[in-house]
């Protein structure tokens, strides 16, 4: 399979990635340009025996300013895996769908819509949600979702609950009498 | 409707006598996987109660609630956690400093009161509490950095030949690196004896704002120039980061936010003055007790006049200090800043001697006194008078003054404390070979750890459990100084076992020189006889109550005269409080004093 893709690493501008699964020799990691995404996926499922997408995901590098897409497809004939992986500019995050390659790709590209705001233009039912009914902040997913804010002003607090401070707690308790504390 | 619809209902009782795919409870059980995050479980004993756990929450499940009693080191508090809120990311686990924090694989757990669902893992009791399999932090997996950015020091080759600083200073990279290791819990406060608040000027050095941090300092310690060097750190014995490798460098972070300020701009960036307001007080001594008693006076209102003894203010830590530990400079830098808000350090002052004590009495409306311990030790044995022996404290005392000590070739130093090293490491910059006689085992010293480690590295050889028997004149060198052989005998429960001389043992060191630097006593000869009687002491120190203030309402005390802890730091924070509980004092009880 290297030398497969290594044939094809001009054509469709990919690069291997060796040191992603160095303990693994049925998985192989390789990136991929935006725009030869879906003709390398093409090329992959029709002629090169990868009949399977496993998954479809996405990861934040919000420091590097990028979404990180994994598109794992398999080959049933020699049980070999093979991660396709493609950097999306997180200010413009639009990539072409690949429904039309395997159908069920639409349900994760529904999830990646709503976990991190990703367009895949075309794509069946992207719009409408998925697990997260009414939901209009930020997809949550993304690292620049504070969580613990979005709680704070949609829930109302558990009645009861009382927590210490450490630093607070340890003077009440160890030196009230000292000077700092007059 | 077709004959399908009909038969329909009757063909699923053919599945009726299948192995059904769903688990009958409580008849069959599913356990967890071995690594499955299931409830929480926490080792109540190895939990110091940092509670980082609770800050790293992004669902805010986590309270931190009294449960055992606080310690140094431990706040005795535990988390609580409620499971209203948590998603059993299990953060908590892989952040927990100690490695207290697990899950067990149990996940099912019924009942109709939602109220028990917040509970405190370890301390309530469930079944799943001893739980050996589950979720834990996986070996090499670490959110915090156990490691210490290391410091730049010179070489042991570099460091004996010379007086230079052997410690040089993180650069700002480095400073902000060990920085981001803090877990800002501030369990170190409490331990500090002037509870400097060490998280917060920690973070100071992470956003980058010095000024910042020199404001933070100077809060519970005017000394951090030499405090930054020297400390004892006992708060590096306490953070919650050691608990997974080695503490903070809380030390020398502080060290780091000085010495990125010139001293010229101190005044610009701490807390204006405020006007005298009439009252006078007196301190005696300028070590970090008296040095720091001034400067919060000061800042409370209060002419100042501080009297000394030597040539120049700082006390030990510049009589008592080396300057490759703590450079005259950096002391003066400290200094020059007290006396900057008006201050008055009168040197060459003894009290006592130049000046009675009972004119200060007279002429201030408090005194407080911060002398220290000055007399050291004699070793009790033959031959002590004889030339070549000398206190370790009065050698270092002439090397700051500028003296070329005259050691000879080989010295040999008695005792395992702080002077000791400073005087053995001394000597070996003066060339000489230098051996270390100590009663006890190595782990029982004094000594900061890396003094001991310095010293050895430097070349001094260290013989532990050896009590010196006798000292006589020498032909080839200048002494003989014979020495026995101690076995460590059990002194009863909770004591630490004592040396005691093997019958019969002898051994002999030939060297020019024999320092002994076993401990020193306080000088209280300046105190004449009417002060004394109203002043209490109990087994050599000075007696004050919360306000360090003595049996003589108008004095008050403080530092190694007054503690047991004898650092640098404890003074200061005696210096403190004495100063608060002097404004106390002036401010409601003078009048009833007066009258009196």
């Amino acid at each position: 399979m290297r030398t497969q893709l290594q044939q094809v690493s001009t054509r469709f501008s990919i690069t291997l990635i060796d040191e992603l699964a160095p303990e693994r020799d049925d998985l192989l990691f390789v990136q991929v340009e935006k725009d030869q995404a879906v003709p390398f996926l093409t090329w992959l499922q029709e002629l090169a025996g990868y009949t399977h997408l496993v998954f479809f995901t996405a990861v934040d590098f919000i420091e590097e300013g990028y979404f990180q897409l994994t598109y794992m497809v398999h080959d049933y004939s020699t049980h070999q895996d093979l991660a396709v992986l493609l950097k999306l500019d997180r200010e413009d995050p639009v990539v072409e769908s690949i429904h039309h390659l395997w159908p069920h790709a639409a349900t994760y590209q529904q999830e990646m819509y709503e976990m991190y705001g990703i367009e895949f233009p075309g794509s069946p039912r992207l719009h409408d949600d998925f697990v997260l009914e009414g939901w209009d902040d930020l997809p949550p997913m993304r690292r620049d979702f504070d969580t613990r804010q979005y709680s704070e002003d949609t829930y109302f607090p558990r009645g009861g609950r009382k927590s210490r401070d450490t630093a607070e707690y340890m003077k009440e308790q160890l030196y009230p009498g000292e000077a700092e504390t007059w | 409707m077709s004959i399908k619809d009909i038969i329909a209902p009757f063909s699923v009782w053919k599945r009726a006598f299948e192995k059904p795919y769903t688990s009958k409870r409580p008849i069959d059980e599913r356990p967890g996987a071995a690594r499955y995050r299931g409830f929480h479980i926490n080792d109540m004993a190895t939990c110091i109660g940092c509670g980082t756990c609770e800050e790293i929450c992004q669902n805010a499940a986590i309270d931190m609630v009294p449960v055992s009693k606080t310690k140094h080191g431990d706040s005795g508090l535990r988390p609580m956690i409620d499971y209203g809120r948590c998603c059993w990311c299990a953060l908590c686990v892989d952040i927990c400093p100690s490695g207290s924090l697990g899950m067990s694989n149990e996940y099912i757990w019924v009942d109709s009161d939602p109220e028990v669902f917040r509970f405190i893992p370890g301390q309530d009791n469930k079944s799943w509490n001893d739980s050996s399999l589950g979720y834990r932090r996986a070996e090499g997996y670490d959110l915090l950095e156990g490691e210490r950015v290391a410091m730049p020091m010179l070489s042991f080759e570099e460091s004996q030949k010379s007086f230079i600083e052997m410690v040089q200073g993180y650069s700002e990279e480095q400073a902000k690196r060990e920085a981001d290791r803090c877990v800002a819990c501030g369990i170190c406060i409490a331990t500090c004896p002037a509870h400097m608040k060490v998280p917060d000027y920690i973070e100071a050095i992470r956003e980058g704002d010095m000024e910042e941090g020199l404001r933070i300092v100077y809060q519970a310690n005017p000394l951090p120039a030499s405090c930054g060097r020297v400390c004892s750190h006992a708060c590096e014995y306490v953070c919650a980061v050691k608990h997974k490798g080695e503490a903070l460098s809380i030390r020398w972070l502080k060290r780091y936010i000085i010495d990125q300020i010139y001293k010229n701009d101190y005044q610009k960036i701490l807390d204006e003055i405020p006007e005298e307001n009439g009252r006078h007080i007196a301190v005696i001594g300028s070590g970090p007790g008296g040095l720091s008693a001034a400067y919060y006076l000061r800042l409370l209102g209060y002419a100042v006049t501080v009297y000394d003894a030597n040539e120049k203010a700082g006390g030990m830590l510049r009589y008592g200090i080396p300057e490759y530990r703590l450079p005259y400079e950096q002391v003066d830098k400290d200094i020059i800043y007290i006396e900057g808000l008006g201050v008055t350090i009168e040197q060459d002052t003894r009290i006592g001697v130049d000046l009675p004590l009972t004119d200060l009495y007279k002429k201030h409306d408090a005194i407080f006194f911060s002398t220290g311990l000055t007399d050291p030790y004699g070793l009790n044995i033959a031959g002590e008078d004889l030339k070549g022996v000398m206190s370790g404290l009065g050698m270092l005392d002439d090397v700051t003054q500028g003296k070329t000590p005259e050691i000879g070739s080989s010295v040999v130093v008695i005792g395992g404390g702080n002077v000791a090293m400073d005087a053995a490491r001394t000597s070996r910059r003066y060339e000489a070979d230098v051996t270390i006689l100590y009663r006890r085992r190595e782990a029982d010293m004094p000594a900061d750890e890396e003094e001991v480690e310095e010293a050895q590295g430097e070349g001094c050889q260290l013989i532990t459990q050896a009590i010196p028997l006798r000292l006589e004149k020498g032909d080839k060198t200048r002494l003989r100084l014979y020495w026995g052989r101690a076995e460590m005998v059990p002194d009863g429960e909770g004591r630490r076992p004592k040396p005691v001389l093997v019958e019969g043992s002898e051994e002999l060191i030939e060297c020019d020189t024999v320092i002994p630097a076993i401990g020193q006593a306080a000088d209280y000869s300046f105190i004449p006889e009417e002060l004394l009687s109203s002043i209490e002491f109990t087994r050599g120190y000075v007696k004050v109550n919360e306000f360090y203030q003595t049996g003589d309402k108008k004095i008050f005390a403080g530092g190694d005269i007054a503690n047991s802890k004898r650092d640098a730091i404890s003074a200061i924070a005696n210096g403190h409080s004495a100063a608060k509980g002097i404004d106390i004092y002036l401010k409601n009880f003078k009048e009833e004093v007066s009258r009196d």
